[in-house]
């Protein structure tokens, strides 16, 4: 099993039975849960890409809302100007928005620190407002989506909300297998050595540089599908589809997850989605005041953001590493 | 002609708010190597309290005191109990991270307290001195006696601030606490406290900032108020194109991104504004990215 | 041994997926068949989505506090056909993200009867995209938007317009602008969306060209450089009407820099941002308000000797203590009282189909605080289809002009504005609609 999970076909297996699984558990709940699972996976998409970019490059983006911007707006393009199919209109928004990736990747790769940060912020404030520069974006109420009714073997019985689930999930194994892949390759190992130490790293015979807009490139190319995969999940864009909080809400997923760590991904993921429930919840008791049911959600999601970054800085999964790897080394001692 | 001054004149009152918050955004960045994103909702905060305290003592100008006052301690406050714990014990790639994710999360605690506390009341705070324009030969411009105190309080902080920055060794301490911690503490410089010091003056700058736009604009202050997320964006912007690290360079950035914006909006498109300033930046990150008056160190954290 | 780690943290994480999926399966309930959803002998379960936070949440949010305070007064006296009302209320905070997932919510989770009053026009066509209550039979009634489409029950099968559309108000403006300032330089500010742009079509139908105009982005209203321009601009291009389409922070900022620059045209303020309350909230004192004048389609919200204005102030008192009385809670205790009336007029059987089938067939005779007549057919779901104007006094308080309620009709097409020879029918008694 251990040698299994290190080759590729072991990787591929083991997410063969994560679908199998998530296949099962899809068909058990009702709708609610299962549009639930989609937007699920969708963050579990984005939330990876930013850690590919901060965890295993070191590089910093506040406007990765801008990036899932270019992908819902480009599959949306694509089906309805050119009527491709469904897949095909994914595969488009990976592409189109790993391409703008290169280019701010090329201009990230000479920033560091808080110029990074300010620029992706402010291109997350300007970028959705072009839409409403050009009319065949569709301006402020955006472009309608329809990925298509689910295929009729599946049944008349089969809800769109399962079909959204099954797209959603098959393209976020896909993803996460991939990337599980390209960490462990040549590329992964290049990129924690930057990570390590940028200096170290170039006198290695490592192009910092390219490496850095490398990263920024495939992390734009996932935010791009996480972006496809929201257009779905919400049956239209427009530029309030992405606003700052969807940028802020995402690097919070990523640091609730642990930004080194790939695996923690269900983490801020599943946190992002439950939270809005779980702040229901307590508002309920509370007394359904006004004030407090309309900003509880943002203050829990703070809290525990401060809370993260005080206590256990590098994600929960690596602090349960950490802990272990402590605790065996001084148990063989 | 008057349309030119008029336009160069919104230009520049406008940019001196962006450089109030820009000045604010540097002194953090000079101390502390951070850029403080819940400067926004320090400086909401602050105005809130500002607000209360003009209900108390009816003065706009003893509210300007004392939220400026009570704005640099909640700023060294949140120094002390967050940044300093962050400082020491985060090593590894969060390092980079965690201080930007951690105002980030300060600014959401902020916005959703006062939320909570002040959501749906009536907050409107009237200017001091007249807000209408001064009148001469028939035409009323784009300068009133309120927007004068604007300037004159950018230029005040700046030269003010300046000089204890080069004159005294506050200002010393504080470069070298920032950008070596360990040999200032070596060289007898209590680093903490000048580190908080420098939040605590950047804190009294943001609460200036929000204290003084929010009668200019139109006097409304609701927890929502995206004054301040923008205040922060453009003030951002005001401060990179700077240099990040100079007070001259903030108060220049802000000014000239107000004439930019203001001319762009005029002359060319008035749906603009948030393109023009996002392509201030790029372009002046890549055709000078040490900013208007860095030095040429290059832009390493 | 890192390896071995990465395993088990594969494994967890695998785990915890499907866990979690698991886990939310237990509160799954089994699909009630037999009764309608949402309705009991004795209840019924109202949903609505609005921004109850964020920039364009002030003044909408007063709406639900005073939907439930209507439906409060009317489980008070009894409730519909012995039914009480309840009001599920979810916020959006204007995204259309979030209101796919709430809306989805109140239908799956709260398993709402109906949808009622919701806000934002990308907002309503990405639920009706996604959500799609057309396609389950759930009625989607009197969404808070002025844009025509809504109307087209082959694209939204049960969603019901209430509002005029921003169609509609241009072109009725247009005829107004022309009768009132002929000669006169005119200037429009307006929001660069659909919004404006449906404003834009709608003078362009009625007629008017403009001197000035002055778009802006939606949101660019809140920096310091922005509102000056356009008075800037306005100014110089001599603009001597001025007509905003903006919402209210826009008007209330553009109110103040004319202020500030001693520019002093008569202002035309759209139905979207001429409410006084929201005007003062953001900031500009009662006497600026003096001769501003504006559009509406329900009556005055100080008029008391309108009988609904009346009895709403009354139920506002009473069952929504400390809430200004203004054209937001007017406007909502208004889209509460047709849904009631709505819902009486669907009989005791209470079902969607027969709910929608009602608003179809009696719409038109819906009594309704509204000064023009609903115009529903069961081919368009057509709401309310005229303005009157009226002025501001010093002390910001709407008054008709010439002191009676001039209404004027068209429709959102190419239609002729007429003067409306409407006569609103006396209110139920009590203000409780029964049949």
């Amino acid at each position: 099993m251990h040698k299994l999970i290190h080759s590729n076909i072991g990787r591929l297996l083991f997410f063969g039975a994560l679908g199998c699984l998530l296949f099962l558990a899809g068909n058990r709940v009702d709708e609610l849960r299962v549009y639930q699972g989609a937007t699920l996976a969708m963050f579990v998409v984005a939330i990876s890409s930013i850690i590919l970019l901060t965890g295993y490059s070191g590089q910093v983006s506040l406007g990765h809302g801008a990036l899932l911007a270019i992908g819902g707006y480009s599959a949306v393009l694509a089906r309805n100007y050119w009527s491709l199919p469904i897949w095909l209109c994914f595969a488009v928004a990976v592409l189109a928005t790993a391409a703008a990736g290169s280019v701010l990747g090329t201009a990230a790769a000479r920033l560091s620190g808080p110029y990074l940060a300010g620029t992706t912020l402010a291109l997350a404030v300007g970028l959705p407002s072009i839409a409403n520069q050009f009319s065949f974006l569709g301006g402020e109420q955006g472009l309608l989506f329809d990925v298509g009714a689910p295929p009729a073997s599946l049944g008349a019985d089969f809800s769109p909300y399962k079909w959204y689930f099954w797209i959603a999930s098959s393209a976020a194994l896909i993803a996460l297998w991939w990337l599980q892949n390209i960490l462990r390759s040549r590329y992964g190992r290049t990129w924690r050595a930057v990570r390590g130490n940028e200096v170290a790293a170039e006198l290695a015979g490592i192009h910092v540089g390219k490496a850095k807009t490398l990263a920024f490139t495939l992390s734009a190319g996932l935010a791009g599908l996480a972006g496809a995969l929201l257009a779905m999940t919400i049956g239209t864009v427009s530029p309030s589809a992405f606003p700052l909080t969807l940028s802020f809400s995402l690097l919070t997923g990523a640091v609730l997850s642990g930004v080194t760590t790939l695996p923690g991904v269900m983490i801020g993921a599943v946190t992002l989605v439950a939270t809005p429930e779980i702040a229901n919840a307590i508002s309920h008791r509370l007394g359904d005041s006004g004030a407090v049911t309309s900003n509880l959600p943002g203050l829990l999601v703070s809290a525990l953001l401060i809370l993260v970054v005080m206590l256990v800085p590098n994600g929960p999964v690596e602090q349960l590493r950490s802990i272990r790897t402590r605790r065996s080394v001084s148990t063989s001692r | 002609m008057f349309t030119f001054i008029d336009t160069l004149l919104i230009g520049l009152t406008s940019g001196a708010v962006y450089s109030l918050m820009a000045i604010a955004l540097v002194l953090v960045w000079r101390s502390t190597r951070v850029v403080n994103f819940a400067q926004a909702g320090q400086a909401l905060l602050s105005t809130y309290i500002g607000y209360e305290c003009m209900g108390r003592f009816h003065s706009f100008w003893i509210a300007l005191a004392l939220a400026m006052i009570l704005g640099a301690g909640v700023s060294a406050l949140i120094e002390m109990l967050f940044m300093r714990t962050l400082f020491k014990r985060n090593t590894g790639p969060i390092a980079g991270v965690a201080p930007i994710i951690a105002t980030l999360g300060l600014l959401g605690i902020i916005r959703g307290g006062i939320g909570i506390f002040m959501g749906g009341k009536e907050t409107i705070i009237r200017p001091p001195l007249s807000n209408v324009g001064f009148t001469i030969s028939g035409h009323t411009f784009a300068l009133s006696p309120f927007k004068l105190v604007i300037l004159s309080a950018v230029l005040i902080m700046m030269i003010l601030l300046s000089l204890i920055f080069t004159k005294t060794n506050i200002g010393l301490a504080l470069r070298a606490s920032a950008y070596a911690p360990e040999i200032a503490r070596l060289a007898g410089v209590k680093v903490d406290a000048i580190r908080t010091l420098g939040w605590a003056i950047a804190g009294a700058a943001g609460a200036a900032a929000g204290m003084l736009q929010t009668p200019n604009g139109t006097g409304a202050l609701s927890p929502d108020s995206l004054e301040f997320s923008l205040l922060l964006v453009f003030g951002f912007i005001a401060a990179v194109i700077g240099g990040l690290e100079s007070l001259v360079g903030a108060v220049i950035g802000g000014l000239l991104l107000g004439l930019v914006l203001a001319i762009v909006l005029m002359y060319v498109n008035a749906t603009l504004l948030f393109m023009t300033a996002f392509v201030l930046l790029i372009v002046v990150l890549l055709v000078r990215p040490q900013g208007i008056m860095g030095k040429k160190a290059g832009r390493r954290a | 041994m890192i390896g071995t780690n990465r395993r088990k943290l594969l494994v967890a994480s695998a785990v915890l997926v499907t866990g979690a999926l698991t886990l939310s399966a237990i509160p799954a309930q089994a699909f009630s068949v037999r009764n309608e959803v949402g309705v009991t002998s004795n209840s019924i379960k109202l949903g609505i989505t609005l921004p109850m936070t964020g920039a364009a949440s002030p003044g909408y949010n007063k709406i639900p506090g005073a939907m439930k305070a209507y439906f409060d007064y009317v489980n008070a006296n009894g409730g519909v056909n012995g039914r009480k009302i309840t009001l599920v209320v979810k916020d959006d905070a204007y995204t259309p993200t979030a209101s796919v997932q709430a809306t989805n919510e109140l239908i799956l989770q709260d398993k709402v009867f109906a949808m009622v009053g919701a806000l934002g026009t990308a907002n309503n066509k990405a639920v009706a995209a996604l959500v799609n209550p057309g396609r389950r039979g759930i009625p989607d009634l009197f969404v808070n938007t002025g844009f025509s489409g809504f109307a087209d029950k082959k694209a939204y099968p049960t969603t019901f317009s209430l509002f005029p559309s921003y169609i509609m108000e241009a072109k009725i403006m247009s005829m107004y602008i022309k009768e009132n300032f002929p000669g006169k330089k005119l200037g429009l500010l307006y929001q660069a969306d659909d919004f404006g742009r449906d404003a834009l079509a709608g003078f362009k139908t009625g007629g008017v060209t403009f001197d000035v105009t002055v778009p802006y982005a939606p949101l660019s209203q809140a920096t310091p450089t922005t509102p000056p321009t356009w008075i800037t601009k306005l100014q110089a291009g001599g603009a001597e009407v001025v007509v905003l389409f903006g919402v209210s922070s826009a008007t209330a900022a553009a109110l103040g820099a004319a202020y500030a620059m001693k520019y002093h045209p008569q202002w035309i303020l759209g139905s979207v941002g001429g409410d006084a309350t929201a005007i003062k909230l953001a900031g500009v004192p009662a006497p600026l308000f003096t001769g501003v004048q504006t559009a509406s389609f329900l009556p005055a919200p100080a008029d008391t000797t309108d009988e609904y204005v009346k009895l709403f102030q009354t139920i506002n008192t009473k069952y929504n203590p400390g809430a200004t009385f203004d054209n937001n809670i007017l406007a909502g205790m208004n889209t509460a009282f047709v849904t009631v009336q709505a819902i009486a007029a669907a009989g005791k059987n209470l079902t969607r189909k027969g709910l929608i089938t009602a608003i179809e067939t009696k719409g038109s005779t819906f009594a309704s605080a509204g000064l023009t007549p609903m115009a529903p057919t069961a081919t368009s779901h057509t709401g309310y289809d005229g303005y009157w104007f009226g002025t501001y006094d010093g002390t910001a308080t709407l008054k008709p002009n010439g002191g009676v309620y001039t209404v004027y009709t068209t429709d959102s097409g190419a239609g002729a504005v007429a003067k409306s020879t409407y006569k609103r029918p006396a209110m139920p008694v009590n203000g409780l609609p029964t049949n």
